[in-house]
């Protein structure tokens, strides 16, 4: 398969401090896996003559996502072999909580970040990126789908405790030459300087398309029928809002838009409730993770540290 | 070096490697990787000697997962030195590889020493590889006929905006040189090497020019030898290494040889000198090259030490006078500046010599007293 060189590496300022503060949070050294798209720039520049134009240059890799598993060698070997049946399972799972409908989140390659170490990709890291590449070359002959991004954090060798410092590069796998490219890595930040890569932007989570609303005009037909969609509906609704009832959405469009305002805000504030609801049970199980967390290091530290007899 | 800090499993691989790779290994940057020990060190820069130089490799644990093999990361320079790339398995069934990553074991104190041989085996041939490709008609021929020298390494050098060079590192001699030492301490085979440095050459060049020449030794013979003094024969236009190092060998043959017997003149001088001083406080038995003595001048003592060049007897006994009564300002005893000039001739008997100090000390030991007052007076 030909290598595509990319042009950049481009990743979002918000995935990359969610990255940042993984890392600098983790106990010890981690990687894990990065998610996203590659897109083809459009030629800003149009010319007449016919001269073929760089083919290399105009491919962009953005990473929107990554799965951290926490625990070094989870999907490699000591050698940095590749066990493509938990990288299957990792990179399955990664992309079916992400709504997998969207094509927004391929499986574009994967980050080591190791502490106090020379930012250079290491003997492992190398063998990882061979056979990642190996692999999935193997498996499927498409192109977008060749996980070769690579990008390592380290913090400096003789680094401070007062100052958090962390130093990252981007990297494509190149598969025929075997080596490292070092590629330059762009943050995508939000604002109107930005507003050029957000083009082609679609939300990850768009509200649940409802019948519904339509179905509330029909003339009423089976009772049950009508029912059972209104709880369906309800259901996904649920998903996005907080208490906010189906049947409400009508009073938003036809006749009654002249309460519209008020009825969307109180959409919004329910969705709002969602979120808060979410983030507190993301905080409940976070608790629980630590907990089991501390307690699988309690672990590994009897194998490390054998207690003198 | 301690290895307090490194995790009991660290500590004891590299320990074991430490004591048991055949040459001098040096450990650097000690540091931690863990967020909440930071005094747990796990990992470490090596530096490994190659072709008379030296690789920094880091060596990185990782302590929060202690069952993990380590990894490596090679210098900036050898971003093209993969060592276990082939086995990622060119033909899918890489199970059956084994080289010393596979089954790691962190109970295994072998296991890290391991490691570095194989992989330093692995960097040599990846440097013959690299030197072998360089297009230069003379580096072809000059390999071709030193190749099959036992030891010999070899390093292409390609730094950016630097010229290419190649630099061999040929051990001459095949003599085991501490076995002609009686009551040798060394641990590690001491070796002599020529390193030759050759400007990778430009095809349009009309006359090659000579390679840089320079001897270099491993560290602890300079105690018997003084490999900066050797001078080099000189390297005649067309000549080749096959015909420069015989008689290198040859000249640093008959000079090894004559250090060692050297040895035994010092030996004899220190002890012409022990009728007149008395029995030397301390004296080094191997290679005779520093004595210390007590002596008295009337009521003031003070210790004498001597220091013998590896040139001796060309080369006069520096002498240091060190007051036994008089301390400065730190709490240090007062010593005199180093004494190089003081009346010798190298065609003295040794008694002679031994008499000639003694003579000297009589003047020289009222001065130092002096001083030693004068320094006592001023604290």
């Amino acid at each position: 398969m030909d290598d595509l060189p990319f042009q950049k590496i481009t990743i979002s300022g918000p995935t990359l401090s969610a990255l940042m503060h993984r890392i600098a949070t983790s106990l010890g050294d981690v990687d894990g896996l990065l998610f996203g798209h590659v897109t083809r720039l459009t030629p800003s520049t149009l010319t007449d003559d016919n001269t073929p134009q760089n083919p290399d240059s105009d491919l962009v890799a953005t990473i929107t996502s990554f799965f951290c598993p926490n625990i070094p060698l989870s999907f490699y070997d000591s050698l940095g072999r590749v066990d493509s049946a938990t990288l299957h399972r990792l990179v399955s799972s990664t992309t079916h909580q992400s709504n997998s409908s969207s094509s927004s989140s391929n499986f574009l390659g994967w980050f080591s970040a190791r502490r106090k170490s020379p930012i250079r990709p290491s003997m492992r890291e190398f063998c990882v990126s061979q056979s990642l590449s190996r692999l999935k070359t193997a498996a499927k002959g498409d192109k977008d789908l060749n996980p070769c991004v690579f990008l390592l954090f380290t913090t400096p060798v003789h680094g401070e405790m007062l100052y958090h410092t962390h130093e990252y590069r981007a990297y494509q796998f190149q598969v025929n030459s075997r080596c490292f490219e070092p590629k330059t890595i762009a943050i995508d930040n939000i604002g109107p300087d930005f507003r050029g890569n957000y083009g082609c932007f679609s939300p990850n989570s768009p509200f649940p398309e409802l019948k519904c609303a339509s179905a509330m005009n029909d003339e009423a037909g089976e009772d049950l029928n009508r029912m059972e969609r209104v709880s369906k509906d309800q259901k996904e609704l649920d998903m996005v809002a907080e208490g906010f009832c189906v049947g409400d959405l009508g009073k938003l469009m036809g006749s009654e838009t002249v309460n519209s305002t008020m009825s969307l805000e109180d959409l919004y504030e329910k969705m709002l409730g969602k979120l808060d609801n979410l983030a507190r049970q993301v905080e409940k199980s976070n608790a629980k993770v630590l907990e089991m967390e501390n307690h699988n290091r309690k672990l590994r530290y009897k194998i490390a540290r054998p207690v003198p007899e | 070096m301690s290895y307090d800090g490194f995790l009991p499993f660290i500590s004891a691989q590299l320990q074991y490697l430490l004591n048991h790779y055949p040459h001098t290994i040096q450990i650097e940057q000690a540091r931690s990787g863990t967020r909440y020990f930071p005094g747990s060190l796990d990992r470490f820069t090596l530096l490994i000697p190659y072709c008379q130089d030296h690789m920094k490799w880091d060596v990185i644990y990782n302590a929060e997962f202690p069952l993990a093999a380590p990894d490596v990361i090679f210098g900036a320079e050898d971003e093209d030195f993969h060592p276990f790339h082939v086995v990622c398995g060119e033909d899918g069934d890489s199970r059956l590889v084994k080289n010393s990553l596979t089954d790691w074991n962190n109970k295994d104190p072998t296991r890290l020493l391991a490691l570095v041989i194989e992989l330093r085996d692995k960097y040599r041939s990846y440097q013959e590889k690299r030197v072998g490709e360089v297009d230069d008609d003379r580096l072809k021929f000059e390999i071709s006929t030193i190749v099959s020298r036992e030891g010999i390494e070899m390093h292409m050098s390609s730094g950016f905006e630097k010229p290419e060079e190649v630099k061999f590192a040929v051990p001459l001699m095949d003599m085991n040189i501490n076995k002609m030492v009686s009551a040798c301490p060394w641990r590690h085979p001491q070796k002599i090497y020529l390193q030759v440095i050759y400007p990778v050459g430009r095809k349009y060049a009309s006359a090659p020019s000579a390679p840089r020449l320079k001897l270099m030794c491993t560290p602890e013979l300079k105690a018997l030898f003084s490999i900066d003094d050797v001078k080099l024969p000189p390297w005649l236009d067309g000549m080749c290494m096959a015909e420069y190092l015989p008689h290198l060998e040859e000249l640093l043959q008959r000079l090894v040889i004559e250090a060692v017997t050297l040895i035994d003149v010092r030996r004899q001088f220190i002890e012409a000198l022990a009728p007149l001083l008395g029995r030397p406080l301390e004296a080094d038995p191997v290679f005779c090259r520093k004595a210390s003595f007590l002596v008295c001048s009337g009521p003031f003592t003070f210790m004498l030490h001597v220091f013998l060049s590896t040139n001796f007897p060309k080369q006069q006994p520096s002498l240091m006078l060190q007051s036994t009564q008089h301390f400065n300002s730190l709490g240090m005893p007062v010593k005199s500046p180093l004494i190089t000039e003081y009346p010798w001739s190298p065609r003295w008997e040794t008694s002679q010599m031994a008499d000639r100090i003694s003579d000297f000390l009589v003047d020289e030991s009222l001065n130092f007293k002096r001083h030693c007052n004068e320094s006592h007076l001023q604290y």
